[in-house]
């Protein structure tokens, strides 16, 4: 048989082969890009620097990840409801936006495991009188569209019943509406209070009690079937725990305490 | 209320913004009324039970809000598997919406030409090349024309929807803007005087136009 | 080439919410249309008065309607007035923002029917002795209406689809807030947005019927 023939027959076949084995790992790495879908309206996990480049605790998650990966870090900016499509629609490879891991959301897309947890507290405005999460009965109350404690305080308002549910489309949104009294409270996490608060940009808000909704585990995210990225994922934020990053990350954007428990106490993952 | 923290960077970066609406504009516009000049001929010369199809597909085109054909757009691309990144959807996504709307505007300016006058065109020898290039075209030209720079300014506005999908133009580079300085009015007030200056010399052209153009009918 | 799968039934389930989404879009649409056509006639009056004061506010009005998107226009109308402490709900923001729209639109397409009625219909009012506002009531006004019903018409359609627009400022009850909604919670974007995409043609096209019956109602000869 023709020598070169073999060669070509070869090379397809190993074309092939290499072809049907590409998942979202590889090609990430081939590609020389990391592209994150972050949320900069949601500080200190994401926001953006006087030159209005994206800083936070997820831009530097994101580029600690680029760098293990070996390649570059693009920073997505979506808001929250937009950070599943836009892992769907391919305009980013994963998601570090402080997605709550839900049963509902899971159906959808992969989550890694925990890589962060939030608590959640009731923001409002001075002179509303609003000191605990029982006083929102009836008020207007808004947050952002399908996150974890929107889908919990929608719940618990029509349970009540009385006062009014507004979604939002950016946790920016929420703020606005807020410090101008369209809304009376939101509940946000406590992360996010704390630096709204501290910032000073909003000097009218305070934060008036806990949110009875429990730890808000929030994980990595990627397309559900790309399990080599997700065992990748699950390695990495092992790691950065591991190695003190996680605790160092920490206090670089949320101050000198220890960094929050990742793990549940009884269970597996 | 003019004592504000916007630095001349910030300025810049709505002006960035600005430069993405025309640049989309521009690309949705240009494919649009390229698409819309064909399917209106298309649609003025053949006979409706052809085109109907076509005529459906324009007009829910129409009757659907841009946001939600957007919406559609994106996630269908994904879903195909064809790898757009936003900025070609969008464009993609406008130029459709633009082309059927054209549609409508260079029918409208054809059947605008008498019947009489092109069959005296074609009674003069003129082919129907002939007849649309040199008698149509001219004629209907002077009808469509405004009608399709309101269009152009009405597609530089709604390419505000474009945001949706993650492109920071104008509209969006100022929400980013409001977030981080928190002064919402200030801040949509200059994006708006942005857009009034694109817009409002362009509006008064076409209506100068539109005048001047009647006035030698 | 489709690595995806769809899931229509998920989508089907929440129908009867989107209806019911659907209702309020229709309405908030035909407010911001009566409102929008009153303060159009109101504007087209002031423009051509010769009063300066009339005139300026009505013409910046227009211009600014005009020549800003629509989007802007209903973000404006909630936060942009929220931090001089008017709050509009939702709602209200989202029908302010299309009834301005509206308004600035419709004015222009009444001052160009306007001008298409012959002088002599005012003079001939004028000389039976009717004032100038009852001329312009009871001869210019009915003309008016009836040379501008088909882009009024328009302007019904085109509002329809600005209601999608209330989604950016909190709307929660009407279809795209209620689509968006139940997309944030579920992510079949796909499905939900193509149910959402039907229905608002379907009400485009009821609208039209309506327009349609009513045109031939009033303005049979």
């Amino acid at each position: 048989m023709n020598p070169l023939y073999l060669l070509g027959a070869a090379l397809g076949l190993s074309l092939t082969v290499s072809a049907a084995q590409a998942d979202k790992l590889d090609s990430i790495i081939s590609s020389g890009t990391l592209r994150c879908a972050v949320t900069l309206d949601f500080p200190p996990m994401g926001s953006r620097d006087a030159n209005n480049e994206p800083i936070g605790f997820d831009v530097d998650y994101c580029r600690d990840l680029a760098a293990a990966l070996g390649v570059d870090a693009v920073i997505v900016d979506t808001p929250f409801p937009d950070r599943i499509p836009a892992l769907v629609s391919g305009r980013a490879d994963v998601g570090v936006a402080s997605t709550s891991d839900t049963l509902e959301l899971a159906k959808t897309v992969g989550f890694s495991i925990p890589y962060f947890a939030f608590t959640n507290v009731v923001l409002t405005r001075e002179g509303t009188g609003i000191e605990t999460f029982e006083d929102l009965q009836g008020r207007n109350v808004g947050s952002v569209a399908g996150v974890f404690e929107a889908l919990a305080l929608e719940e618990q308002m029509t349970e009540w019943g009385g006062g009014a549910f507004r979604p939002y489309q950016s946790q920016a949104d929420v703020f606005l509406a807020l410090s101008q009294g369209q809304i009376e409270a939101t509940v946000v996490t406590s992360t996010v209070a704390s630096a709204i608060v501290e910032s000073g940009n909003f000097p009218n808000l305070v934060i008036g009690g806990e949110a009875p909704f429990g730890i808000d585990y929030v994980g990595l995210i990627t397309l559900r079937q790309e399990y080599g990225l997700i065992n990748y994922l699950d390695l990495f934020v092992n790691q950065q725990v591991r190695t003190g990053r996680y605790q160092e990350l920490y206090e670089k954007w949320l101050g000198g305490s220890a960094a929050p428990e990742l793990t549940v106490p009884g269970v597996y993952r | 209320m003019f004592d504000t923290a916007m630095t001349w960077n910030d300025l810049m970066f709505m002006l960035r913004g600005a430069g993405v609406t025309l640049w989309i504009t521009a690309i949705a516009v240009g494919g649009g009324t390229a698409l819309g000049l064909v399917f209106g001929v298309m649609r003025s010369a053949l006979s409706p039970w052809v085109t109907w199809p076509l005529a459906f597909v324009l007009d829910v085109l129409r009757s659907v809000p841009l946001l939600i054909q957007l919406v559609l757009a994106n996630s269908f691309q994904a879903i195909a598997g064809f790898g757009w990144s936003p900025f070609v959807t969008s464009c993609v996504g406008l130029a459709l919406y633009t082309a059927a709307l054209c549609t409508e505007v260079v029918r409208g300016a054809i059947l605008s030409v008498p019947e009489t006058t092109r069959r005296a065109a074609r009674s003069l020898g003129m082919t129907w090349a002939q007849d649309q290039t040199q008698i149509v075209f001219p004629m209907a030209l002077r009808v469509g024309l405004p009608s399709w720079i309101n269009l152009t300014l009405g597609v530089m506005k709604d390419s505000a929807l474009v945001l949706w999908l993650g492109i920071i133009e104008l509209l969006r580079a100022s929400q980013i803007l409001v977030t981080r300085l928190q002064e919402p009015m200030f801040i949509l007030l200059v994006a708006g005087a942005i857009y009034f200056l694109i817009s409002f010399p362009v509006a008064r052209f076409g209506e100068r136009l539109e005048k001047r153009w009647r006035e030698h009918d | 080439m489709f690595d995806y799968t769809f899931q229509w039934r998920q989508a089907y389930r929440h129908l009867p919410r989107m209806l019911e989404g659907a209702l309020v879009t229709l309405e908030i649409a035909v407010l911001s249309l009566v409102i929008g056509i009153t303060i159009a006639v109101l504007l087209a009056v002031a423009r051509d008065s010769k009063s300066i004061w009339l005139r300026a506010p009505a013409t910046a009005w227009v211009e600014v309607a005009r020549n800003t998107p629509a989007l802007f226009q209903i973000y404006m109308a909630h936060f942009g007035l929220g931090s001089f402490g008017i709050y509009l709900s939702p709602y209200v923001a989202l029908l302010a923002g299309i009834a301005f729209n509206n308004a600035g639109y419709l004015c222009e397409t009444f001052r160009g029917a306007l001008r298409a009625i012959p002088q002599t219909q005012t003079r001939a009012g004028r000389s039976l002795g009717m004032g100038q506002a009852q001329t312009f009531r009871l001869i210019l006004m009915p003309q008016m209406f009836r040379i501008s019903f088909l882009p009024t018409t328009n302007q019904m359609v085109w509002a329809i689809l600005m209601t999608s627009l209330g989604v950016t400022v909190g709307m929660a009850t009407d279809l795209t807030g209620i689509t968006q909604n139940l997309n944030a919670r579920t992510f079949r974007t796909f499905e939900l947005f193509a149910m959402a995409a039907v229905l608002y043609y379907l009400i485009a096209k009821a609208v039209m019927l309506a327009a349609r019956l009513i045109a031939w109602r009033l303005f049979r000869y």
